[in-house]
């Protein structure tokens, strides 16, 4: 009844933009069936389907493991120290101790749990207490190659509308289309997120740019994001950097970068932030990518200055306000990091992450009655994977009070939350090595390094249960896969050098 | 390759023929041998095995010098099972060579495999007992197995055929496994009568001579090792701790410097430098250091009392009372940590959980310290009488004490002001 007098076609751009993208989709579709031909729906019904699969893909940066394995874009082996995030610790030599102690460790280098590259791989660690970074494990089944990752996007979003196609983007008649600027930025839009058919939409990207004269900044940026998708990652410098030419936007900008991040040329992704910061002083996702960037290579003390310059120009940052709170944190300053994250509370940023973190700051200050409160609505807000990690915390808040019960049942919950939580297998070990039970320990670090092949601590705690059961060669082998995860580590390499003694004797 | 000689003219044209070669054969045995030989002990491992394969090709595998020596490359390497084979294998090809059985009961101890061990080392024994190696290596895998009665037997046997530091240092260790320091002292001293520049048998002998309380011997000892070897941590670490026992804490300091750069990763180092600043009156120091000592290892609880005692300097009374409580967690049965906790509870106005904890210091030792805090805590209460008795109690076990027993310099002042408090003439 309501809706009987209105102008349909009015109707759908109101609901369109107040982002009831399904409703004004319906609309558009009961009115399309009536007339196929009627531009003014099909653009709208274009837009409305693109807006609900739309992927705000400047952030993502996600290696996938098929990526990582078919990597053509070689690399240098050994690249300069700074210069690859492969290696990141190369660059920390000469910087602030703490910073390459960080790095390390393992700790999360950032405070903010984001869709993160390869180099940066999160979190894992005996120390590893704040951020609890998503995505860390693979719980989850992952795409293989990232084209991989927009297909199961893009069949999940279909199933919505599957029965009647929209637009099937491998007959569509592409020049038809390019003549008309208005529906071709539509529907280049619909291929790259909706449909994901970047061959296509660079078809049309090249047609149209061909037609502006190869002079329309935005058609260029498309092209290179279809090159991106398509991973020819020199074609989409190519393009960003010519769309730049046209008009130094910051989205061309952090999609170029993005092309350096990926081709791991983090340093020459700084110098396009850095001129384009010139231009545009005050963006603040160039400040944040800038900053991100610096964290991958451990720069850390940079990448804190910009993230103190972002939170001067947008004072509500979540991603820069956790970023100093995790910094401060570790820098043993516990209440100047609860000052920042009682700010992000008060902004409305409520998880359990966040008041787990609030609980380590209220321990670490010496507010013990805070802390077990803290932990309490954490838990209560948490679910299952960051309930582990809480649960984690909460196990090493009770070894610092000298409570081992309450710690092993902590770890204990942890791994019941969780099961493929390494480290909390691994500080079962060790408490099960102080009560005595040597077997148990033992089966215990067997599992964390099962489950997390990338934590030198069990292997670490391996080889010293060896060793001390007199079972060298394990020792040995254990000791030297610890030094080959985390090079340099001084225990390992002391207990190593104890073993030759003990093998070189004749 | 005589035995068959002259049989007839055929054989003996045949016995001429492969003479001539076998003498050819059996001298580049010898010398492919010696090559080996040099390479291995001049570490050169990498062409050592080439040449070692080259010759185990040529003999197809029978030659005992090359598999031996292949052996001690691989274990080496911490290839111990692939080495006992080797060695194995050697043996098989000479049964009769003791070193070859040696070497097989020494992989299996490093295997952990310490009763086969010891059977090989009986095997060993029954063809040369006077070869002190096979009973050292008994005493050892007897030592890991825990039963040190025989250990020691054997290590001693050892001695008496041919004494060595080794066996020495292993002999403390067992002693010393079986809390017997007394004797551990007397393997050392006899170890160091051998060599007297050991620095481990020093360092050994001198740690055993602070477990027995001589302190002086100890030290001596321990500066002797220092001299020796300056760089070795756990010598520093030791001696260290007896100069900040003398109250000289800049010495201490100015050596544990020296200990850090070696090994940073020492928790009682951090523990030992933070109390030295603590002694200093350096508070901030103090805490930063002992908390350093208390994240490389969150189970000492040593270095929690010692937070403790430092927030209770400084005034921090609700922090001092969260860490003695974890380090009374952790060691329940160390009775001072009661006496810390009780005057920890009295600073925040609970008395009643503070008599509580003195009374259970009491209970684990009665200490003239703990009765005097007691009655001072309880005067501070105003519960008069109950203090006065603690402070009769006091007086009592006091001047029990021997006339030359170290008193700390707060006890007497304490002393004098409760007894005015209480009208007491102490004299």
């Amino acid at each position: 009844m309501v809706g009987q007098g209105l102008d349909p076609l009015w109707l759908a751009q109101s609901k369109y933009r107040r982002r009831k993208y399904q409703e004004c989709v319906d609309i558009c579709t009961e009115n399309l069936h009536r007339n196929p031909y009627d531009e003014s729906f099909w653009y709208l019904k274009c837009r409305a389907l693109t807006a609900i699969d739309w992927l705000d893909d400047i952030e993502l940066l996600d290696d996938t493991l098929g990526d990582q394995l078919l990597d053509e874009n070689a690399i240098a082996q050994m690249p300069r120290p700074g210069t690859s995030m492969n290696r990141p610790a190369t660059g920390a030599v000469g910087t602030a101790a703490g910073g390459q102690v960080r790095g390390r460790t393992g700790r999360p280098a950032s405070g903010f749990a984001r869709p993160s590259s390869s180099a940066l791989r999160p979190g894992t660690s005996l120390e590893r207490a704040l951020g609890t970074a998503a995505g860390r494990r693979g719980t989850t089944a992952r795409p293989v190659t990232s084209s991989g990752r927009f297909v199961r996007l893009g069949t999940a979003s279909m199933l919505d509308h599957c029965g009647d196609e929209f637009i099937d983007s491998d007959k569509i008649d592409i020049r038809k289309y390019a003549k008309k600027p208005g529906l071709a930025r539509a529907l280049n839009d619909y291929m790259l997120y909706v449909d994901h058919n970047p061959k296509r939409a660079l078809e049309l990207c090249s047609q149209c740019t061909k037609l502006s004269d190869y002079r329309d900044w935005w058609w260029k940026e498309r092209l290179g994001k279809c090159y991106f998708q398509l991973g020819m990652f020199r074609d989409a410098e190519k393009q960003f950097l010519s769309s730049q030419k046209n008009c130094g936007t910051v989205l061309a900008t952090l999609d170029l970068c993005k092309v350096y991040m990926k081709m791991d040329q983090p340093l020459k992704a700084l110098e396009a932030y850095e001129k384009s910061l010139k231009e545009h002083k005050t963006s603040v996702s160039l400040l944040l990518g800038m900053s991100r960037c610096h964290d991958s290579v451990n720069n850390f003390e940079e990448a804190l200055s910009l993230y103190k310059r972002v939170t001067q120009l947008e004072p509500s940052n979540v991603e820069a306000l956790a970023c100093l709170a995790n910094d401060h944190f570790y820098n043993d300053q516990p209440e100047i990091a609860l000052r920042f994250y009682r700010r992000l509370l008060q902004m409305g940023v409520n998880n359990a992450e966040i008041w787990n973190n609030v609980a380590l700051c209220c321990f670490y200050s010496s507010q013990y009655d805070m802390t077990i409160h803290c932990f309490e609505k954490a838990l209560a807000l948490a679910v299952d994977e960051g309930m582990a990690d809480v649960w984690y915390n909460v196990g090493h808040v009770a070894i610092a009070i000298g409570d081992i019960g309450l710690a092993y049942q902590a770890f204990k919950i942890a791994v019941s939350v969780d099961a493929s939580h390494a480290e909390s297998y691994n500080n079962l070990g060790v408490l099960e090595l102080k009560r005595g039970s040597f077997e148990q320990a033992r089966s215990n670090f067997q599992v964390a390094e099962r489950l997390a092949p990338e934590l030198h601590e069990p292997k670490y705690n391996s080889a010293l249960i060896a060793f001390d059961a007199g079972d060298y060669e394990e020792s040995v082998e254990m000791a030297n896969s610890a030094l080959e995860t985390l090079p340099g580590h001084e225990d390992s390499s002391d207990l190593l050098r104890q073993l030759e003694k003990v093998l070189s004797l004749l | 390759m005589s035995s068959k000689a002259g049989t007839s003219g055929h054989h003996h044209h045949h016995h001429e023929a492969t003479g001539g070669n076998s003498w050819e054969r059996s001298y580049r045995h010898v010398r492919d041998n010696h090559r080996i030989h040099l390479e291995y002990t001049n570490r050169d491992f990498d062409s050592c095995l080439a040449h070692i394969e080259e010759a185990l090709e040529q003999s197809e595998g029978l030659a005992e010098y090359p598999l031996y020596v292949k052996a001690l490359i691989r274990r080496r390497q911490g290839k111990i099972q692939e080495s006992l084979q080797l060695f194995q294998k050697a043996t098989a090809l000479n049964p009769a060579n003791v070193s070859n059985l040696k070497q097989v009961g020494r992989s299996l101890m490093l295997l952990g495999k310490f009763r086969s061990s010891m059977e090989v080392l009986e095997e060993a024994k029954r063809l040369d007992p006077r070869d002190w190696e096979v009973w050292h290596d008994e005493g050892i895998c007897n030592a890991k197995a825990r039963s040190y009665e025989k250990a020691v037997e054997c290590l001693e046997r050892a001695n008496e055929i041919q004494p060595h530091d080794t066996t020495y240092l292993a002999l403390g260790g067992v002693h010393k496994a079986m809390s017997k320091h007394k004797r551990a002292v007397q393997a050392y001293s006899q170890g160091l009568k051998q060599s007297p520049g050991n620095p481990e048998l020093l360092t050994a002998c001198g740690l055993a001579y602070l477990r027995i309380d001589e302190n002086y011997k100890a030290f001596e000892l321990l500066l002797k090792a220092i001299s020796v070897d300056p760089k070795n941590p756990n010598t520093i670490l030791a001696t260290c701790s007896m100069i900040q026992e003398h109250a000289d804490l800049d010495t201490a300091l100015l050596k544990y410097r020296v200990a850090a750069v070696v090994n940073p990763n020492s928790s009682q180092l951090w523990n030992n430098v933070g109390m030295c600043f603590y002694g200093k009156q350096k508070y901030i120091a103090s805490i930063a250091c002992l908390k350093r000592a208390l994240t490389i290892d969150p189970f000492d609880w040593i270095v929690n009392y010692n937070l403790g005692l430092v927030h209770l300097s400084t005034g921090q009374h609700a922090s001092a009372f969260h860490f003695m409580s974890s380090s009374i967690n952790l060691k329940p049965e160390f009775p001072s940590s009661y006496m810390y906790l009780a005057v920890i509870l009295s600073k925040l106005g609970d008395v009643e959980n503070s008599r509580a904890a003195y009374n259970k210091a009491l209970s684990l030792k009665s200490d003239y310290l703990f009765e005097l805090n007691y009655a001072a805590t309880l005067y501070n209460f105003d519960l008069l009488e109950e203090s006065l008795a603690h402070f009769r109690r006091f007086e009592e076990l006091f001047r029990d004490q021997p006339n030359n027993a170290p008193v700390e310099p707060d006890v007497p002042t304490q002393r004098e002001a409760l007894a005015r408090a209480h009208g007491i003439d102490i004299e």
